[in-house]
């Protein structure tokens, strides 16, 4: 799975180059998010413009990351297409998850924070 | 009831052939003038069905088949999804429930029969003879 990382400032940004993210990657896309997030990122924007198909082990892993960084940090989303928004909103993540329209949005709202 | 159109899809128990099915089902979806949302929810529902079936019924063991029948009547899309594997106890699934501002409890997993549910009109499962058969209807709207 490719998945295209950049730091600005002490912000990872994490763009999958995929169009899926389903129970045949969710896996591997679990494991480089644990790696970074062990190696210290504790501020994540998750950039989904490249995705147009995510299933239940997708969002797991996704959950997953969150849940790893706890409240010592955050997790953002930015960029999701329509069809992707409609199962956060079925499985209520889009009350867990800070959802933006744009990275620089969720880049200004991750850096406003402590 | 009118006669079905019906396609029949069969894959490898491996998930990386799923997407294959998710692909062919979203391509149906969009000739039956389905918006673009529900053609994803389409394939979301088929894949959780097919990807439960090779994790839980098959262990996540290659070399078995998945057989997919897509039905399409004037009124309704229907999928049957069959293995031969381990059954489920539909009784056995654990609720989907969580509390958005506790972290600890989000779950990471066990999210897609929650999903067949909230997003098919109909979801019957059943075996008959050592062969699971997870049956999933859609309605469709009137144009």
């Amino acid at each position: 799975m490719q998945l295209k990382h950049n730091n600005v400032e002490d912000v990872l940004i994490v763009r999958p180059l995929e169009k899926r993210i389903d129970a045949s990657t969710a896996t591997e896309f679990k494991q480089k998010m644990n790696e970074w997030i062990d190696s210290g990122n504790r501020r994540i924007v998750l950039n989904l413009s490249e995705v147009d198909f995510i299933d239940s082990s997708g969002l797991g892993a996704i959950i997953s990351g969150f849940k790893k960084i706890g409240n010592n940090g955050n997790l953002v989303i930015c960029v999701v297409k329509e069809s992707v928004m409609s199962l956060f909103r079925l499985t209520r993540m889009n009350r867990v998850f800070d959802i933006y329209a744009s990275e620089n949005e969720a880049l200004e709202a991750l850096s406003g924070k402590a | 009831m009118k006669t079905a159109n019906m396609i029949r899809l069969i894959i490898d128990s491996r998930l990386e052939s799923v997407s294959l099915v998710g692909s062919a089902v979203r391509g149906i979806a969009n000739t039956l003038y389905i918006d673009s949302t529900t053609s994803y929810q389409l394939e979301l529902c088929v894949v959780e069905a097919v990807t439960n079936g090779i994790k839980h019924a098959y262990h996540g063991q290659a070399g078995h088949s998945v057989e997919i029948d897509v039905l399409l009547y004037p009124d309704r899309l229907t999928f049957k999804i069959y293995n031969r594997g381990k059954s489920m106890n539909p009784a056995k699934v654990a609720p989907f429930s969580f509390d958005p501002s506790n972290i600890e409890t989000l779950p990471e997993g066990g999210m897609g029969v929650y999903i067949l549910h909230a997003l098919m009109d109909e979801v019957h499962y059943e075996t008959i003879n050592g062969q699971n058969i997870l049956t999933l209807v859609k309605y469709l709207k009137k144009h």
